[in-house]
């Protein structure tokens, strides 16, 4: 590799007046890198975004990419590609036109640009479609054009803010599979806005949760799943219960979990809440009395075996290395 | 266009549809009503006067308007108010488009600006008319066609263009700019190929509205124009010295006239929106 | 195909060299001066053509005349004159008689009007017809359309011969033109499209699934109207208000022409000062009327942040 990092971050702030949005994170992302960044709406993860991009002033800090300082460098000069949320295809040209778009700015002929334009409509298998109008297409097809467009400019990273959260549910996993193919092909560096834990889980490398302007933990999906850093976290990227430990609180997995007579090890007795019937697993809520709650997701036949209804008490358990301890 | 629609399921209408219909029906009969008079006794024959019964029917009063005499200053009048118009319809494109794109991030004075516009909107236009007619008068300059007039009229097309581009700049998403500018756009380019090229229906409505306050205006004209009248003015002055349905033939040829105009406009307008489809952006 | 080739990796380009230190040295305007090149030309022409004219008539309304000419001075006499004269009372009495009953009909028409072209004409095409045709008479010249009503509504006029017709009555009504009526009626053809515009453009910004959410929670349709639409299209009432108001108030044509001389307007008494060159009591009554609807159209602006909602 010729550089050590596709982006890096050296604590970049971004203030509105005295609101601090995003707040001296630091951040690197190695070559060829599907990052997401994760966290509830208004944690600055859309600000971190369009600063890369260019789109935002920095208030503070640096932006790096391969390695050169583009903190002062207007969009174009970046080498980041960006694709909008609402897709932002011009509607007044065809596919092939706003596709072409950027080799136009950069006074490339017609003939070439447009044949260029083709090539990447293919890559998103929207050759068929390059006469129409974005106003002609479905929000899936809208994506893959302002896909292409974003890839003509053959970017070194490519931004994607929010791309999924237009698309209905199914369309969502088929065009989740097609970004992470196009990034293991391409070999550059994704980075995805999200706030959906589930589509961070399946597409990242690297995972970056935030919260109210900083970073609250960075990693690979399995390692921040299995190890969450706080009760925040752990909460946030949900499957977990947060309940206090012998020192501090600790995080237990609900498919660790699992109902029946009180043992020795690890527990908490309370009501049941809530019984959801998920297909595979079977989820059991429960309410202890000062107030606790926790769920165990349970394979339906376990279930079966000694089902609970709503106001049964129950003592949910778990195996003792089960728990992971949090810190603060 | 209007979004809406009353959706009763059964598909039957509320008796409030029935009322509301009828209302709308008699509206529009109160609106035509007048006009279909004053077109059918344009055609009033030679003898006829200007009020029914019709004495047969003729083109007379319209061949009067050409004819050499009294009403000949009509065709001169007209092609007045057709380059004033133009001319007007011109500069407030130019700077109501302007204004309206800078008005889409508040700046310091934003409000000012705001609020002078909308003096100027409202403000008795005659008393515009007698403001800077009077201010002519100070300066020893004459009033004429293309200063004072020219003037008067701006002061009333260009803020009803501002806030017709604040319709359109809202439908704007400034995503496609940042789009733009993301594949390398320079600002004269993202201007040229983006912004102009999206808001072009809005713009082509501002310039045909500027053009028609500007052709019928007369109120803040009058004080303005100097000896050369517009049409609307030398209407106006008929009024008092003809009594004859020529007045009628008048207007009927201008109401056919603004109808073509505005025909022409309109068709151009559809197909540049059905060359980009109906559906409006998704906004996020 | 092999992507790759696609998108060949970027050798470090353009920015290589820039030096990391090297911090904000574009020069770019500040976003309020870009903003105000792009406003100042109009706010200039604003100015120029609007302000200072104003100006000057505030100036010469303190002005001295006589027959022949204007002599700067600094005197009250023509407010004072206009103040205490008993015609200038009666003037604004019968304008604002007007303006009220005109913005009442006006309001309640063009309302009717939007409320029918917006939630109850299903079809676009046919909405799209209807707000055509609606709008069509506005390209006609307003002196046109005002002395259309002279043959419909004169002794033998149309409308006339058309009561007689059917027996309504036999024999003409006498009161139908230059009358107050006839005034009347023609400020609701000319200005009635001003009230419809706004208020069809608020009443298509509601969300059907609020007026559907009124009726689910048991509201009749008149407490739908007036708990839900009305609150919720205020800004195009007060919008279309303001219009129709400013309008018969400056208006000096229809009352001149249609009320055969018997009601005179603000505007047209002044005019006929203008014309027999009493320029300063001319100014000082255009001052006293500028206030007068100044006043009148800023409570209505406060009623409804009009700003607000036109620039996002």
């Amino acid at each position: 590799m010729d550089h050590r990092y596709d982006v890096e971050l050296v604590k970049v702030t971004k203030r509105y007046g005295t609101t601090v949005a995003v707040d001296a994170i630091s951040l690197r992302i190695p070559p060829s890198t599907y990052c997401c960044l994760l966290g509830p709406s208004g944690c600055g993860k859309t600000s971190t975004l369009r600063m890369i991009a260019g789109h935002e002033t920095i208030s503070e800090g640096d932006v790096l990419i391969r390695d050169v300082n583009v903190t002062d460098l207007p969009p174009a000069r970046r080498g980041t590609a960006m694709m909008f949320q609402s897709y932002a295809l011009f509607p007044h040209l065809t596919c092939l036109d706003n596709v072409a778009f950027s080799l136009k700015m950069r006074g490339v002929a017609k003939a070439e640009r447009h044949a260029k334009a083709r090539e990447y409509l293919s890559l998103v298998h929207m050759a068929d479609f390059a006469a129409r109008l974005p106003a002609q297409l479905s929000g899936g097809q809208q994506q893959r054009v302002a896909l292409a467009r974003a890839l003509i400019t053959r970017p070194r990273v490519l931004l994607l803010d929010e791309p999924l959260s237009a698309l209905d549910p199914f369309l969502r996993v088929k065009m989740r599979e097609e970004l992470k193919r196009l990034q293991r092909e391409l070999g550059i560096s994704f980075i995805h806005v999200t706030h959906g834990q589930e589509e961070a889980m399946a597409l990242a490398d690297l995972m970056v949760v935030m919260e109210a302007g900083h970073i609250r933990q960075a990693g690979a999906p399995r390692e921040v799943f299995e190890t969450p850093a706080s009760a925040f976290i752990a909460r946030f990227i949900g499957g977990h219960n947060v309940l206090p430990g012998q020192s501090g609180m600790i995080a237990v997995r609900a498919d660790r979990c699992r109902l029946g007579p009180p043992g020795d090890g690890p527990r908490v007795t309370g009501r049941v809440a809530a019984v959801e019937y998920q297909g595979p697993v079977v989820r059991v809520a429960l309410t202890t009395e000062d107030g606790l709650e926790a769920a165990a997701l349970l394979p339906d036949h376990d279930f079966d075996r000694a089902p609970v209804g709503p106001g049964d008490v129950a003592t949910l358990s778990w195996p003792e290395g089960a728990a992971h301890q949090l810190a603060g | 266009m209007i979004a809406g629609g009353s959706r009763a399921a059964d598909g039957r209408r509320p008796w409030t549809f029935y009322l509301l219909g009828t209302l709308f029906a008699a509206y529009l009969l109160f609106l035509y009503g007048p006009m279909l008079v004053i077109y059918v006794l344009s055609f009033q024959g030679e003898n006829g006067g200007v009020t029914f019964p019709m004495v047969g029917t003729s083109l007379t009063w319209f061949a009067q308007i050409f004819e050499p005499g009294q009403m000949a200053n009509i065709p001169v009048a007209f092609g007045r108010s057709i380059a004033l118009a133009s001319v007007v319809s011109l500069l407030t494109v130019l700077f109501a488009v302007a204004a309206g794109l800078g008005f889409r991030r508040r700046f310091p004075g934003s409000g000012v600006v705001f609020y002078l516009a909308v003096a100027s909107l409202v403000m008795p236009s005659l008393l515009v008319g007698f403001g800077i007619g009077l201010g002519f008068r100070f300066l020893g300059w004459d009033a004429s066609l293309f200063t004072s007039a020219l003037g008067a009229q701006l002061t009333w097309t260009l803020p009803f263009g501002l806030f017709a581009m604040f319709a359109v700049v809202n439908r704007f998403n400034r995503a496609w700019e940042e789009a733009a500018t993301d594949l390398g756009a320079s600002s004269w380019q993202r201007l040229r190929y983006v912004t102009l090229p999206i808001l072009l229906p809005g713009i082509i409505g501002v310039a045909m509205g500027a053009f028609t306050l500007s052709y019928d205006e007369y109120a803040r004209t009058t004080l303005t124009i100097g000896p050369l009248n517009t049409l609307p003015l030398e209407i106006y002055a008929l009024i008092s010295s003809a009594t004859s349905p020529t007045l009628f033939a008048i207007g009927t040829l201008t109401t056919v006239g603004s109808f073509l105009i505005i025909g022409i406009t309109l068709l151009w307008v559809m197909r540049l929106q059905r060359r980009r489809g109906t559906a409006v952006p998704h906004e996020g | 195909m092999n992507v790759r080739q696609l998108v060949s990796p970027w050798s470090a380009g353009a920015g290589a060299a820039m030096p990391i230190e090297r911090r904000r040295a574009l020069p770019k305007l500040p976003n309020w001066a870009v903003s105000w090149l792009q406003v100042g030309p109009l706010a200039a022409i604003l100015l120029v053509l609007f302000v200072l004219p104003t100006v000057l008539f505030l100036v010469v309304s303190f002005f001295d005349y006589d027959r022949v000419g204007i002599y700067p001075a600094f005197l009250l006499d023509n407010y004072a004159e206009l103040l205490t004269t008993p015609a200038t009372l009666r003037v604004y009495v019968s304008s604002l008689k007007f303006a009220a009953i005109v913005w009442a009909l006006t309001l309640v028409i063009g309302f009717s009007v939007a409320h029918f072209l917006v939630f109850h004409v299903r079809s676009p095409i046919l909405r799209t017809i209807f707000f055509l045709l609606c709008a069509i008479p506005f390209w006609t010249s307003g002196i046109i359309r005002t002395i259309a009503w002279i043959p419909f509504l004169g002794r033998n006029g149309a409308f006339n011969q058309i009561l007689m017709a059917t027996g309504i009555t036999d024999r003409p009504l006498e009161f139908l033109l230059f009358s107050d009526f006839a005034v009347i009626v023609t400020y609701v053809h000319l200005f009635t499209l001003l009230m419809i515009g706004p208020i069809a453009n608020s009443l298509a910004k509601i969300d059907p699934a609020l007026i559907e959410a009124a009726r689910d929670a048991g509201a009749s349709r008149w407490q739908t109207l007036v708990g839900v639409i009305i609150p919720l299209s205020k800004t195009g009432i007060a919008l279309g208000s303001i219009l129709v108001f400013t309008q018969v108030m400056g208006d000096y044509f229809v009352v001149k022409t249609m009320s055969g001389g018997q009601s005179a307007s603000i505007v047209s008494m002044l005019s006929t000062e203008i014309q027999a060159m009493q320029y300063p009591p001319a100014a000082a009554n255009a001052m006293v009327l500028v206030v007068f609807v100044a006043v009148m159209v800023g409570f209505m602006m406060r009623v409804v942040d009009v700003r607000k909602e036109l620039v996002k």
